[in-house]
């Protein structure tokens, strides 16, 4: 049962920023991750989990729903804004993001469940904590909650990362970030006193090096207010792929995603390849992206992007399966963004 | 021992729920949870909690018409929008047409998921009354049954489709 | 019965007549056979083609309370005055408690009962001073409010001395683990497992061996011309029913009654009354609605025990309903295994020798053997088993869904397709040979026909790296009984039916099945007959394990309509002008068999009746032809339940996802009742047995002890986008050995299905994975895909 805790409401990004004293990450490295702070919550699906289990127990919640457009979805330009309250659902359903960023919307359609999909927030997804089972565990407080163990390490980390792992080796759990990542999105952000700071969602999601306790550089009396689409030229594709045990309802053991930008002929301009599940943020596989780039993408490229974007992988005791895992869904999702398919589909 | 409540002090607030077509005033303090309101002050335990972590689907409701975990959901964050559970979905005296669907197919083991599985399945209806099987697994993805009716609800949600105007 | 005759199911020295029943499979070799069987037993019942009722798929009489939400199960029921219980569990995996003090708690705010399940140590050790898993109760508190449990149970101050621990069956079989138990504490025999006798020795925590040696193994295999050899492991599996464990239990001067989730109303009211010392009569336990249990809920458990003396002392009804995490760490589990196997064989596939040695853990429980089926299943002159339960500090394993066959046939049904292989001979057409059972015989043809098994290819023939295989196991599962059974049939004076029986329904259709004989019996349709289940109250009802329900309780449900109708037709005859003996029931109406035109209503007879109802009870007979084995209330028929599986598999060699396409289930239970609640066991046993195949495994952190999938988010089970095809097809095969011939299904449902995945994942990949589950990782490294930097 989760401790007792006061209730707001915010009636704009600003008065939500004000009042939102602290923020969970800075909370759940205290001892049972109690704090007399005020925690802002969206859909409160990854909040409420945390508090259920012992976790998290803020002295007050103040709610985001009641914020006008907070949901919002404008297409500026070329671009898109969307609002960090939309949620999950109606970010699948919208038909101009399924127009232009399909890969987003495909995304968003096969995170989580129909039921988390129609309360989790785009914000709150980019901001949800990992689900490492140590860390979400009472009865562990590992690094990343201010101890001083990594439990992964020497337990189970069949789930963990195979890259930057060395210290913690949780995988980033958003969905969403994978793909945004790729796409090249800001986020904007909020303050207290209704200014604003816009930054590539990349960066925001790169906590200071050595700070283990947080997966992004949000700030208390700060509040993730959208995030900005850059504009979808001619020759752009993209591509979104996820594996896991089970075809839905769980988490990727591999995720890629590939934004790809064709000229007229086929020669790749640019490329973006991202692996979600693979590390502490959503994993640029830079290596894989120069070995696409001024290339016209066939197979044989695709094999050889795929197999450099594991290359540096440094794999722990049970996770060493990701490897091919990503091997080939890196490979299948670049063939299917040359080739204009949403996603590799083949057996999932 | 003391016979005091324990929570008095942290003072309850006051929630208007809009449940099944109804207006309920109930007392519920800030961490209760829809599906525990639901259950509790508002009688109607035909929603279920099985996992209390939005991982099986026992206690899907509907907000406004979506299916959501009431067990994922604060009871004073529902606001204005309209509940329905499952004691909502069948009128006075004829079943919601999934409902007699399950019962035909026998769509039905234990029961447990079953208030949970039958709301999934009526939103899919009410929003895509031509469903094809793959758009029924997707929507009952979050519905968990160990007794395995999955095969029998999947023949129900069948039964009930509408093929699209040609 | 009516007539104060309760010799059913009596002394072979009662009266008896003879009559011919039908016997044999339906299409195969129907025929009849004639049996001796109790003079107060119903005539024989015709085959289903005959019946009205039997054998027809009657809708399910609870459906309409289960999808409208009315059901009321045991976590829906509040009682005035109800105080809610939670539990106290430890967190270390094993631990001496030096000292536990719980006086704060019982001063805390709301408190209303405090009980302590574990003592200071006592000075030479006693058992309840030592916890042995994590999660293991310690004490239990009861308030007038959850968040009043919650906040006392903090106040309970525990003093524990971790010890040294281990959670995984391989390191605690090294002489060198930290011993579970000493000799003197370590359990003795096994609540319900395979096999757990008493007096077998303990080294360190391997415990047994236990041994069946028939024949002579070294002279079988030095008589065979090919051998196999295989080692096959299991994981943890855990229950999962979407209605955790839940009580309410209510002490009263007068009598204590509970409300509890389980699958044995009548086992519990005995547990109840030996452990608190009550007469049987001043408990009563009530079921109604029960969220599945698939063994996990077969008895009471210490949570039970905790909620009813919590009430004692509290004089208020009190609620326990245990959340996820315990049910994940508390509630039981399949138990690991890990089984060697070594089959000998003549050029021809005549088995001439068996060796089976296991090594199971139930944790800190018995009963973590892989059964006999190596040893049934395919009779062979030479068999030596060695079974072995290994204690690890995990909390104990209980029956599930084919206890101790699961694993059995997960080691035996690849071990024969290995032999197959070697031979040169086609799986199918070795079991042919070396399977004495009719019934799997018919099975297999029937699946093999539906399944496409005659396309079947060499293993990995698909060129691409998605690979398509088809695989088949069979299953084997003990007909159990209880005669301890009984129902009783009322007709009132207005000609409306009530049944009654202890027995409860854990989502099998019991209830309607007993409907469906009564109403067959009454000429009535299911739906004119009301059943009362589910309550000590009623005549003895038989557990819903071991897929014993239907044939334990649907022939005491016939017996006792037919004694009532009896006494109709003795009222209806003068009515009639007939004798008794030549009146029949149809729809509602009593008639004379030879002048269909002569009947009266079915009211009209029993509007004659002396008191207000006419009624019968009746208890399960004896099978008429004897049983197998009996032992105290229980027994097992003479011919095992069968069962054969086909499963077609995808494997994405690339990514090591494997999905289940397909199944064809050929199953047998007796007479089937009601085809269509077969079929929804059926599939649930599919289901069940291919989640267990491809994603469930309990994980215990090995430096910790704790679960770290403690919940159903991490712990994975298949859900709607995973679900194959399923056919199901039922024999009917009639064996005139009670009054409605009906057996089991739930359990054989659900035992061949891992292995006829994982032999069609080899026919499909060439790889054979011989450890659960078969997960992508499993496959990969099997593939030999992982890079070898991996420590395994
Ligand atoms: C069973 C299960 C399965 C799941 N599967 C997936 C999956 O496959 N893929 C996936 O991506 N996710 C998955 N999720 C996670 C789920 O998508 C996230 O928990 C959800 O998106 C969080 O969104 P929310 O709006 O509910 O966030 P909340 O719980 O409300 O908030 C999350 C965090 O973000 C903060 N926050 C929220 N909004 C803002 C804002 N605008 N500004 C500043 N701070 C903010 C909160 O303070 C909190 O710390 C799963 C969850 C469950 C329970
Ligand atoms: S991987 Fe990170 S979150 Fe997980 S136990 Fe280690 S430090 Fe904690
Ligand atoms: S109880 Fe809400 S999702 Fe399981
Ligand atoms: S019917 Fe039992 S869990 Fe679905």
């Amino acid at each position: 049962m989760m401790k007792r805790f006061a209730w707001t409401t915010a009636e704009s990004p600003s008065a939500a920023a004000s009042a939102a004293s602290t923020i969970c990450a800075e909370a759940m490295a205290l001892t049972d991750g109690a704090t007399d702070g005020a925690i802002v919550m969206a859909g409160g699906i990854d909040l409420l989990d945390l508090m259920k289990e012992g976790l998290l127990a803020p002295a007050r919640l103040i709610g985001l729903r009641d914020i006008a457009d907070f949901g919002a979805i404008d297409l500026e330009r070329d671009g898109a804004r969307l609002g960090a309250g939309i949620t999950l659902a109606a970010l699948a359903a919208d038909a101009r993001i399924r127009r232009r960023y399909p890969a987003l919307a495909a995304a968003a359609a096969g995170a989580a469940s129909p039921q988390i999909r129609n309360v989790a927030t785009l914000g709150g997804n980019l901001l949800q904590r990992p689900r490492c089972w140590y860390f979400r565990s009472r009865h562990h407080r590992c690094l990343r909650r201010g101890g001083v163990h990594c439990f992964a390490h020497d337990g189970d980390n069949r789930y963990h990362a195979i890259f930057d792992n060395r210290r913690c080796a949780i995988v980033h759990p958003s969905t969403l970030a994978t793909v945004l990542v790729a796409l090249g999105a800001d986020v904007q952000l909020t303050d207290a006193a209704g200014g604003s700071r816009r930054l590539p969602l990349e960066v925001f999601l790169t906590p200071p090096a050595g700070d283990l306790t947080r997966e992004n550089i949000l700030q208390p009396r700060e509040i993730l207010h959208a995030v900005h689409l850059p504009p979808i030229s001619e020759g752009i594709r993209m591509a979104h792929s996820k594996r896991g045990e089970k075809d839905a309802f769980d988490w990727p053991l591999a995720e890629v995603a590939v934004v790809l930008d064709l000229e007229p002929g086929g020669r790749c301009r640019d490329a973006a390849v991202i692996l979600g599940a693979a590390a502490p943020a959503p994993h640029r596989a830079v290596n894989a992206a120069r070995q696409l780039v001024g290339a016209v993408i066939d197979e044989k490229r695709a094999t050889a992007a795929a197999a450099a974007a594991i290359e540096d992988a440094t794999p722990l005791a049970d996770n060493g399966h990701k490897l091919p895992l990503f091997e080939a869904l890196v490979r299948r999702t670049i063939m299917a963004a040359a080739q204009g398919r949403l996603e590799d589909s083949i057996l999932r | 021992m003391q016979q005091s409540d324990p929570s008095a002090q942290f003072g309850r607030s006051t929630v208007t729920l809009e449940v099944n077509g109804t207006t309920r005033v109930i007392e519920v303090e800030a961490r209760t949870t829809l599906a525990q309101a639901l259950r509790g002050p508002l009688g109607l335990t035909g929603t279920k909690i099985a996992c209390d972590r939005g991982a099986c689907g026992a206690c899907t409701v509907w907000l406004d018409g979506s299916p959501v975990c009431s067990c994922m959901l604060l009871a004073v964050g529902v606001g204005h929008r309209q509940v329905t559970t499952i004691e909502g979905l069948a009128t006075a005296d004829e079943l919601h047409p999934v409902q007699q669907a399950f019962i035909d197919e026998d769509a039905v083991q234990c029961g447990f998921c079953t208030p949970g599985m039958v709301m999934s399945c009526a939103a899919l209806l009410n929003d895509q009354p031509d469903c094809q099987p793959d758009d029924v697994r997707a929507a009952i993805s979050g519905n968990l049954c160990r007794c395995g009716t999955y095969p029998h609800v999947l023949a129900a949600m069948h039964r009930l489709r509408k093929d699209p105007a040609p | 019965m009516n007539a104060g005759d309760d010799s059913a199911g009596g002394p072979s020295d009662s009266p008896t007549r003879a009559e011919p029943f039908p016997y044999g499979i339906l299409g195969v070799d129907l025929a009849r056979i004639v049996r001796s069987i109790p003079a107060d037993e119903p005539p024989p019942l015709a085959p289903n083609a005959e019946l009205a009722i039997i054998g027809r798929s009657a809708t399910r009489l609870d459906a309409r309370d289960k999808v409208t939400g009315a059901s009321r199960f045991t976590v829906d029921v509040g009682l005035p005055g109800m105080l809610h219980g939670r539990i106290l569990r430890s967190r270390f995996a094993h631990a001496r408690i030096r000292s536990i003090d719980a006086s704060a708690a019982l001063r805390a705010p709301g408190v209303r009962a405090v009980e302590v399940l574990a003592q200071p140590t006592a000075p030479h050790g006693s058992n309840a001073s030592t916890v042995r898993y994590v999660g293991q109760p310690l004490a239990a508190v009861a308030a007038d409010s959850l968040a009043a449990v919650e906040e006392a149970l903090q106040r309970i101050e525990v003093d524990y001395e971790p010890l040294p621990f281990v959670v995984d069956l391989a390191t605690a079989r090294r002489p060198t683990a930290p011993p579970v138990y000493t000799a003197d504490d370590a359990p003795r025999g096994s609540a319900s497992g395979y096999p757990a006798p008493a007096g077998l020795p303990l080294h360190g925590n391997v415990r047994g061996p236990a041994i069946v040696d028939r024949g002579d193994v070294a002279r079988g295999f030095a008589d065979a011309d090919v051998e196999v050899e295989s080692d096959y492991a299991t994981q943890v599996q855990t229950h999962c029913c979407l209605e955790p464990h839940a009580i309410v239990a209510d002490w009263r001067a007068d009598g204590l009654t509970v409300h509890v989730s389980t699958q044995y109303t009548s086992g519990v009211r005995h547990e109840l009354a030996e452990a608190f010392g009550l007469p049987l009569a001043a408990v009563r336990v009530i079921a109604k609605a029960i969220g599945g249990g698939f063994g996990s809920k077969s008895t009471l458990g210490v949570y039970g025990r905790l909620a009813v003396g919590l009430s004692r002392q509290a004089r208020a009804p009190v609620r326990i309903v245990l959340d996820r995490e315990e049910e994940q760490i508390d509630a039981g589990n399949r138990p690991s295994t890990w089984q060697r196997l070594r089959l000998g064989a003549r050029r021809d596939g005549t088995l001439t020798a068996v060796r089976l040695t296991s090594y199971g853990s139930a944790g800190v429980g018995l009963g973590a053997g892989v059964w006999s089926l190596a040893e049934r299943l395919y009779p062979c002159a030479n068999f030596l088993g060695e079974q072995h339960d290994v204690f690890t500090n995990a909390g104990a394993g209980c029956a599930m869904r084919g206890p101790g066959a699961v694993p059995g046939a997960w080691g035996m049904e690849q071990a024969v397709d290995e032999l197959a292989e070697r031979l040169g001979i086609d799986p199918l057409a070795l079991r042919d040979r070396i399977d004495p059972s009719p019934v799997r015989r018919e099975e297999r043809r029937i699946g093999a026909q539906r399944s496409g098994w005659f396309e079947r290819r060499p293993p990995a023939a698909d060129p691409g790296p998605i690979k398509r295989g088809i695989g088949c196991a069979q299953s084997l599962w003990m007909t159990n009984v209880q005669l301890n059974a009984a129902c009783e049939v009322r007709v009132h004076r207005d000609g409306s039916v009530e049944v009654f029986s202890g027995v409860q329904d854990i989502g099998t259709g019991t209830g309607t099945v007993m409907a469906q004989v009564v109403a067959e019996v009454l000429g009535l349709t299911p739906q004119a007959i009301t059943v009362r289940i589910g309550d000590t109250r009623f005549p003895a009802g038989p557990p819903s394990y071991g897929s014993r329900t239907t044939a334990s309780i649907t022939p005491p449900a016939r017996t006792a309509a037919w004694h009532v109708l009896q006494s109709l037709f003795r009222e209806a005859a003068p009515l009639l002008d007939a004798d008794p003996a030549a009146l029949f029931a149809h729809e509602g109406r009593i008639g004379v068999r030879d002048d269909p035109a002569r009947s009266i209503a079915l009211a009209q007879a029993a509007a004659r009746s002396r008191t207000d109802f006419v009624s019968a009870v009746a208890s399960r007979a004896d099978d008429y032809a004897g049983f197998d084995v009996r032992m105290g209330d229980a027994a097992i028929a003479r011919q095992y339940l069968g069962g054969v599986q086909f499963a077609t598999v995808a494997v994405d060699t690339e990514t090591g996802i494997v999905r289940v396409e397909r199944v064809v289930a050929v199953q047998d239970c007796g007479r089937p009742i009601n085809p269509r609640l077969i079929e929804s066991q059926v599939q649930g046993g599919v289901l069940m047995g291919m989640s267990f195949a491809l994603f469930e495994e309990r994980l215990l952190d090995r430096h910790t002890g704790h679960m770290v999938n403690a919940n159903l988010e991490q712990y994975k089970l298949a859900g709607a986008c995973e679900t194959p095809d399923i056919e199901v097809i039922v024999l009917e095969n009639y064996q005139a050995n009670s009054a409605t011939d009906a057996y089991g299904i739930a359990e054989p449902a659900n035992i061949a299905t891992a292995p006829a995945i994982a032999n069609a994942v080899y026919n499909a990949i060439g790889v054979r994975l011989r450890s659960l589950p078969i997960t992508p990782a499993a496959v990969l490294a099997a593939l030999g895909k992982i890079p070898s930097r991996d420590a395994p």
